[in-house]
C-alpha cells in the first residue's frame, strides 16, 4: 500500500523538527557543539531567505546581509537600552528590514537581471557604510557591544534559558523552523508558483496574468524580512552587532551558502549552511585557503551539479530508486 | 452593445520605422479571423500592442467597451485577453497538467497569500477534469506527468494554446500555430480549433503564413500591408483581391 505524499511530507517533517530538538540533549556535555549548530541556524535563516529569490523566484540579490544587519540592529538597539522585550525587539527587527526591503525593492525591481543585480550590490554596500559610519546609533566600527540576551522563558514544563548555549539553541532552532514552515508554504502554494513562472519565464507569466512586479516585490520584501530575523537572531546570539558580520564578505558567503547547497530547494541553504559554518570549524582550515578550496568547489558545483549538493543528492536518489524498479521488474519476468 | 474589439488608428514605431501606422478594424462577433500580410507588416507588433507588451504610441484600443490600451499585460490578462507566442513559451520545468493548472490559477496577490496559508486549491483543482480533456484532445493525454521541455516543439505549441484556453478568454490571439508543426499535428490542431470555437464561441485572432490553413479555418480574413489594415473579408473574397496580390507581389 502506498503512503499519501502529503502524509509522508509530514512525517519527514516531524523527524525533522524533533532531531533539530534533540540536539541539546544530544551534546548536552558538548557547548562548543552546540555554539556552532547555533551559529549555522543564524545563517541557515538569511539563506532561506535569500533561497526564495534566487533559487524559487531567479533573482539574485548580492547585498542580502545588509537586510540581515538592519534586523540585528534594530533588534540589539531595542535590547540594550531596554527600550522593549525580546518578541517584540525581533519582531520590529524584522518588519524594519521588511520595509528596506520594499524601500529598495520599489525602484530597483524594474531593471533587468543583471543592472539589478549591480544595484543590490550597492544597497549591501550602502547599509554597510551606515552601520560602519553612524557612530551616535550603530557605535561605528567598534559596533555594539553588550546586547542581552533574552530573560528565561517558562514554558510550565521546563524553562527555557537563552543565556545558557542549549537554551539559545532552541530559541534559534524555533526561528529557524518558523522560517522553514515559512519557506515551504510560500514555495508550495499558488503565489509559489507564480513566482515559479517568473523565475521561468517572466513575458510569460505577465501574459498568464501575473503581476510580476508586484509579486517581486513581495517575496523581495519577505525574504529581506527573514533576513532580518536572522540577524536578530544573531546579533543576540553573539551579543554584540559588528559591522563586519553584514559587510561584503557576508553578502558573498551567504549566497555561495544557498548556491553551494541548492538553491530551489527547502534544504539545500540548510545543508550549504552547515557545510559553511560547521564544516570551517570542524575541519580548523585557515581562512585564507579556505576560500581558495570553495572556489574550486564552486567551479566543481557550477559544472557538475548545478543544482547545489541537494539538487545533486536529489538526482542521485532518483537514479538510484530508477535503477533499483529496474531491478525489480527485472527480477519478476 | 459595443463590439468586442476595437482597434482605432493604432500606430507604434521603433527608432524611424513605423511599423505599425494607423491600423484601424473592428471585431462585432465571435468568430476565428485571420490576420494575414507580408513579413514586416506589423501583424506581431499588433498583437502586441492589443496583449500590452508593447505600448501604441497614438490610436486606442477597447475590449468590450473598455478602453486597454495603457493597462499593463496582466490587467488584460485578467480582463480576458490572451494570446499564444510567434517564439512559443510553456513553463518548461513543470509538466503539462502543471502549466494548464498554472494558467487556470487565479493570479491576484491577495488571493495568492491567503491561499498560502489556507492551503485550498481553489479554481486550481476545479479545472483538472478540463485540462486532462483538452490535453486529450491533443493526444497530449499520456504526457500530462511529463516536463513541458520535453515536448517536441509542436506538441508545445499546442499545449500553450491549451494553457491560454483554460482561463476561458474572450480573447485569444494566436501568433503563427502552425509555424514549425508537422502536417499530420496541423490537421488535429486545425479540428482542436475549430471543436473549441465550436464549444467557447470566444474571438480567435489568428496570425498565419500557412495560407492553406488560415483559409481553410478561418471564416474572415484581415490584410496587414504596411502598417495598415488594408482589406479585410471572407476568404473568398481575399483571394481574388486584386490589392492583396499587388501587396504580396510587392
Amino acid at each position: 500500500m502506498r503512503v499519501r505524499a502529503g502524509t509522508a511530507r509530514l512525517a519527514i517533517g516531524a523527524l525533522f523538527a524533533a532531531a533539530l530538538y534533540l540536539v541539546p540533549v544530544a551534546f548536552a556535555g558538548s557547548p562548543y557543539v552546540l555554539f556552532t549548530l547555533t551559529l549555522t541556524l543564524c545563517y541557515a535563516i538569511p539563506a532561506m531567505g535569500l533561497n526564495l529569490l534566487l533559487g524559487y523566484t531567479g533573482l539574485v540579490s548580492l547585498g542580502h546581509m545588509g537586510f540581515a544587519g538592519v534586523g540585528a540592529y534594530v533588534t540589539a538597539l531595542l535590547m540594550k537600552h531596554g527600550l522593549a522585550s525580546f518578541v517584540p525587539s525581533i519582531l520590529a527587527g524584522t518588519l524594519a528590514a521588511g520595509l528596506v526591503g520594499v524601500l529598495t525593492g520599489v525602484p530597483c525591481l524594474r531593471l533587468r537581471s543583471h543592472y539589478f543585480i549591480i544595484v543590490t550590490l550597492a544597497v549591501g554596500m550602502m547599509l554597510f557604510l551606515l552601520f560602519n559610519n553612524l557612530d551616535w546609533l550603530t557605535g561605528g566600527a567598534a559596533g555594539l557591544p553588550g546586547v542581552p540576551r533574552p530573560r528565561p522563558l517558562d514554558l510550565g514544563f521546563a524553562v527555557v534559558d537563552p543565556r545558557r548555549p542549549a537554551g539559545f539553541y532552541l530559541l534559534a532552532a524555533t526561528a529557524f523552523l518558523l522560517v522553514f514552515v515559512i519557506q515551504y508554504a510560500l514555495v508550495h502554494s499558488d503565489f509559489g508558483r507564480s513566482l515559479a513562472a517568473i523565475r521561468q519565464d517572466e513575458t510569460l507569466a505577465a501574459s498568464r496574468g501575473v503581476d510580476v512586479f508586484a509579486h517581486k516585490l513581495t517575496i523581495f520584501a519577505v525574504s529581506a524580512a527573514i533576513a532580518g530575523l536572522g540577524g536578530g537572531v544573531q546579533v543576540l546570539f553573539l551579543r554584540a552587532a559588528a559591522p563586519q558580520s553584514f559587510g561584503f564578505l557576508e553578502d558573498v558567503n551567504v549566497v555561495l551558502i544557498v548556491i553551494v547547497g541548492g538553491s530551489g530547494s527547502l534544504f539545500g541553504p540548510c545543508l550549504g549552511a552547515l557545510l559553511f559554518v560547521a564544516l570551517p570549524e570542524a575541519l580548523r582550515v585557515a581562512d585564507a585557503f579556505r576560500m581558495v578550496l570553495f572556489g574550486a568547489a564552486l567551479v566543481a558545483l557550477a559544472l557538475f551539479a548545478p543544482r547545489g549538493l541537494w539538487g545533486l543528492a536529489a538526482t542521485v536518489a532518483r537514479k538510484l530508486r530508477a535503477d533499483r524498479s529496474v531491478v525489480a521488474r527485472a527480477g519478476h519476468s | 452593445m459595443p463590439d468586442i474589439l476595437e482597434v482605432d488608428g493604432v500606430s507604434k514605431s521603433f527608432g524611424g520605422v513605423r511599423a505599425v501606422d494607423g491600423a484601424s478594424f473592428r471585431i462585432k462577433a465571435p468568430g476565428i479571423y485571420g490576420l494575414i500580410g507580408p513579413n514586416g507588416a506589423g501583424k506581431t507588433t499588433l498583437f502586441d500592442m492589443i496583449c500590452g507588451r508593447q505600448f501604441a504610441d497614438a490610436g486606442s484600443i477597447c475590449l468590450a467597451g473598455v478602453r486597454i490600451d495603457r493597462l499593463r499585460v496582466h490587467q488584460r490578462a485578467r480582463l480576458g485577453v490572451a494570446r499564444t507566442f510567434q517564439e512559443c513559451r510553456v513553463l518548461e520545468e513543470e509538466s503539462c497538467l502543471d502549466n494548464v493548472l498554472f494558467a487556470a490559477q487565479d493570479k491576484h496577490l491577495g488571493t495568492e497569500m491567503i491561499q498560502t496559508f489556507d492551503r485550498r486549491d481553489g479554481p486550481r483543482h476545479a479545472v483538472t477534469e478540463e485540462a486532462e480533456r483538452l490535453l486529450d484532445l491533443v493526444n497530449l493525454r499520456p504526457l500530462v506527468a511529463e516536463a513541458a521541455g520535453t515536448l517536441s516543439y509542436g506538441q508545445r505549441r499546442l499545449l500553450e494554446i491549451i494553457c491560454s484556453l483554460i482561463a476561458k478568454p474572450r480573447l485569444l490571439l494566436l501568433d503563427e500555430p502552425a509555424s514549425g508543426i508537422n502536417p499530420t499535428l496541423l490537421n488535429v490542431l486545425r479540428d482542436f480549433l475549430l471543436r473549441i470555437f465550436a464549444e467557447r464561441r470566444l474571438v480567435l485572432i489568428i496570425v498565419e503564413h500557412n495560407m492553406e490553413f488560415i483559409m481553410s479555418l478561418a471564416s474572415h480574413i484581415l490584410v496587414m500591408h504596411q502598417g495598415r489594415v488594408l482589406e479585410e473579408g471572407p476568404p473568398a473574397a481575399i483571394q481574388a483581391s486584386r490589392r492583396v496580390i499587388d501587396a504580396y507581389l510587392g
